[in-house]
C-alpha cells in the first residue's frame, strides 16, 4: 500500500510512547509481580467460571431418559397444533372472530402501555439523571427505585394489576405501563446523562436558560434516542402483553390459556401463528420508523 | 468607561493541581482586537472561559461591561451572557439540528421562552441569523444539518451564532484553525469591522502570529498561566514570541503545526 500523506515529523516518531514495548527478559521486579497478579487472576477467574457451569448443569438434573417418551407423547399433541387437514372451515371463521378481539386487545394492551409508560417516563427520567436539573441525592434516589423496580418480573405486577383493576386488558394495560415506565425511565435517565455537554455550554454562553438548554441543546440529542428505545420496547410489550393475558390479564395470552385448559390445540395453534405474525409485524414496522430517522 | 474586560490577578486551578492560570491582569477596552497566543495549555481557553463566567475562577476578579462575573446571579450572568459572542474552540454545534437552528442560539436571549420552545423566532432575528451566514460564506446553508458540514464549515456557523448575538464583546478561542487561508483573512476582516463599527472589544486566542500582527491591535503572551508580555501588535518581537512559544517542560506541547 503507498502511502500519500506526509511522512511524520521526526520529534513525534522518536516519542517513546509510540515506541513498541519490547519487554527484556529481566524486566524489574514490580513488572514482573504485576504479571504474575494477571496470571493468577485469570486462573482465578476461569476455574469460577467453570465451577459455576458445573453447579448449574448438576443442579438442574436433566433426566434425559425422560426425552424419548415425551417426544413421543408431544409430538403426537403438537401435530394437532397445526390447523391441517382439517377442512372445516365453518370452525376456523368462528375461531378468526373469536380470536379478533383478544387480538386486538393485545396489540392495545403494548401500545396504550407503551405510550403510557413513555410518557410517565420522561418527567421522571429528568428527575433520575445526574444532569444538575435536580440534586443528586434525589437522583440517587428516583435511580435506585427504579432499579430495584426494574428487577421484579412483568408477571408479578400483572397479578397485582389483576387484583386491583380485575381481570381484563385494562389490568394488562397497566402493568404494562408501569414496566415500560420503568425501563425507559432509566434508559431516558442515562440518554440525559450521556449528552454532549458542549451545545449544552453553547446555549448557556449565549445567554439561554435551562428550559432552552433543554429545549435547543439536549432534546436534539436524545430526542432519536427516546423514540427509538420507545419503539423497542413496543417490540418487547407486544411479547409481554401476551403472557401477561396468561395470569388473566386479557389478550390473546388469556385465549391461549383458556385453549390449553380445555385441550382445544387447533385453537392453541391458531393463537401462537397469530402471535408469530404480530410480533414480526411490530418488530419489522418498528424497524423500519427507526431506520427512518436514526 | 471605555474598558470592556478588567481582569485583575485571576488564578484558577482545576483540581487543586498546580494553577492553570496565575495571576493574569488584562483589560480589554472598546475597539480593540487583543490576541492570546501561547503553546496548547498555556491556559487561553480557561481564561476566555473566566470572562463569560463558564469557568469560576479560583482567585482574583474579573469585571465585564463593569460588573463582577463571579458576584452574578444565574439571571444576572444570562443577562452579562447575552452581551458576549462566545465562539468555541471545538464549535460546540448541535449537530442534530439545522444550521439555522444553531445561529438562531445566538438569538435565544432575546425571545420569549415560550416562544422560543416552539422555534417561533422574530422575522428579524431570522433574517439577522440569514445575513451571518452570508456574512461567513454560506448562504443558503440554512437549512443543512449541521453534522453534515465540514469542519471549516461547522467552524464558521459557530461564528456566525456569536455574530448573531450583535455583541458588545466577542470571545473567540481559535476561531480560524480550521479555515484555509482566504477564508481565515475574511473572518478576520468581519472581526475587524465589529471592532471598529460596533466599537466593540474582541478577545481572541490564536497560533497563528501573523495574523494577529496584521489584525488585532494588542498581543497578549501567556505561559504556564502568565503573561510574559503585553504589548501593541507593531511592537511585538520575536524575542517576546520565542519566549512565550519555546517548549521545555512536560505539561506543554503545541499540538498545532
Ligand atoms: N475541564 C477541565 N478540567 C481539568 N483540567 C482542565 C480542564 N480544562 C482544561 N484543563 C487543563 O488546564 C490547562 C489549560 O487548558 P486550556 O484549555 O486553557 O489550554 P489552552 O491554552 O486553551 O490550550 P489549547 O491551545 O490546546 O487549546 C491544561 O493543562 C488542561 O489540561
Ligand atoms: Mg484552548
Amino acid at each position: 500500500m503507498k502511502f500519500y500523506g506526509a511522512t511524520p515529523p521526526a520529534s513525534k516518531m522518536m516519542r517513546p510512547d509510540n515506541m513498541p514495548r519490547t519487554e527484556p527478559v529481566t524486566g524489574n521486579m514490580q513488572e514482573r509481580m504485576q504479571s504474575v497478579r494477571q496470571n493468577a487472576g485469570a486462573w482465578f477467574s476461569t476455574v469460577l467460571t467453570g465451577a459455576i457451569a458445573v453447579w448449574a448443569f448438576h443442579g438442574l438434573q436433566f433426566n434425559f431418559s425422560h426425552l424419548s417418551t415425551g417426544i413421543a407423547r408431544q409430538s403426537s399433541q403438537l401435530v394437532h397444533l397445526f390447523p391441517l387437514n382439517r377442512g372445516d372451515w365453518f370452525y376456523d371463521l368462528a375461531l378468526m372472530r373469536t380470536l379478533w378481539d383478544p387480538l386486538q386487545a393485545t396489540m392495545q394492551m403494548a401500545i396504550v402501555g407503551t405510550v403510557v409508560g413513555a410518557l410517565l417516563a420522561f418527567p421522571v427520567s429528568f428527575a433520575a439523571a445526574r444532569t444538575g436539573y435536580f440534586p443528586r441525592p434525589i437522583s440517587n434516589l428516583v435511580k435506585t427505585l427504579l432499579n430495584v423496580a426494574r428487577a421484579v418480573p412483568t408477571l408479578v405486577y400483572a397479578l397485582v394489576a389483576v387484583s386491583l383493576v380485575g381481570l381484563g386488558s385494562p389490568a394488562g394495560a397497566s402493568a404494562i405501563a408501569f414496566v415500560t415506565f420503568i425501563s425507559l425511565g432509566k434508559l431516558y435517565a442515562e440518554g440525559l446523562e450521556s449528552v454532549a455537554p458542549g451545545p449544552i455550554e453553547a446555549v448557556r454562553a449565549a445567554g439561554g436558560n435551562s428550559v432552552q438548554v433543554f429545549i435547543f441543546a439536549m432534546l436534539p440529542q436524545v430526542l432519536p434516542l427516546y423514540l427509538s428505545t420507545m419503539l423497542y420496547s413496543l417490540e418487547y410489550n407486544i411479547k409481554d402483553s401476551f403472557i401477561v393475558g396468561i395470569v388473566g390479564a386479557g389478550g390473546l395470552g388469556f385465549s391461549l390459556q383458556n385453549a390449553i385448559n380445555l385441550y382445544k390445540w387447533q385453537d392453541a395453534g391458531v393463537i401462537i401463528f397469530f402471535l408469530v405474525v404480530l410480533v414480526n409485524l411490530v418488530d419489522y414496522i418498528s424497524y423500519r420508523v427507526r431506520k427512518s430517522f436514526s | 468607561m471605555t474598558e470592556v474586560i478588567a481582569i485583575e490577578n485571576l488564578t484558577h486551578s482545576y483540581q487543586a493541581k498546580t494553577p492553570v492560570l496565575d495571576g493574569v491582569t488584562l483589560s480589554v477596552a472598546r475597539g480593540e482586537i487583543v490576541a492570546v497566543i501561547g503553546l496548547s495549555g498555556a491556559g487561553k481557553s480557561t481564561l476566555l472561559r473566566c470572562v463569560n463566567g463558564l469557568v469560576k475562577p479560583t482567585g482574583g476578579t474579573c469585571r465585564v461591561f463593569d460588573t463582577d462575573v463571579a458576584a452574578l446571579s444565574e439571571s444576572g450572568k444570562r443577562l452579562l451572557r447575552r452581551r458576549i459572542g462566545m465562539i468555541f474552540q471545538e464549535f460546540n454545534l448541535v449537530d442534530r439540528s439545522s444550521v439555522l437552528t444553531n445561529v438562531l442560539i445566538g438569538r435565544l436571549a432575546y425571545v420569549p421562552t415560550l416562544a422560543s420552545c416552539f422555534h417561533r423566532f422574530p422575522a428579524q432575528d431570522v433574517a439577522l441569523a440569514s445575513a451571518c451566514l452570508a456574512q461567513v460564506g454560506l448562504a443558503g446553508y440554512e437549512k443543512r444539518w449541521a453534522r453534515a458540514l465540514s469542519g471549516g464549515q461547522k467552524q464558521r456557523v459557530a461564528i456566525a451564532r456569536a455574530m448573531a448575538q450583535e455583541a458588545q464583546l466577542i470571545l473567540a478561542d481559535e476561531a480560524t484553525a480550521n479555515l484555509d487561508a482566504r477564508t481565515k483573512t475574511k473572518i478576520m476582516e468581519i472581526i475587524q469591522d465589529v471592532a471598529r463599527q460596533r466599537q466593540a472589544a474582541v478577545l481572541l486566542s490564536m497560533h497563528d502570529i501573523e495574523l494577529a500582527r496584521t489584525y488585532c491591535t494588542r498581543i497578549v503572551g501567556l505561559r504556564q498561566g502568565r503573561i510574559t508580555f503585553d504589548s501593541p501588535a507593531s511592537e511585538v518581537s520575536e524575542a517576546d514570541v520565542d519566549e512565550v512559544l519555546r517548549r521545555n517542560s512536560a505539561g506543554e506541547q503545541d499540538d498545532e503545526t
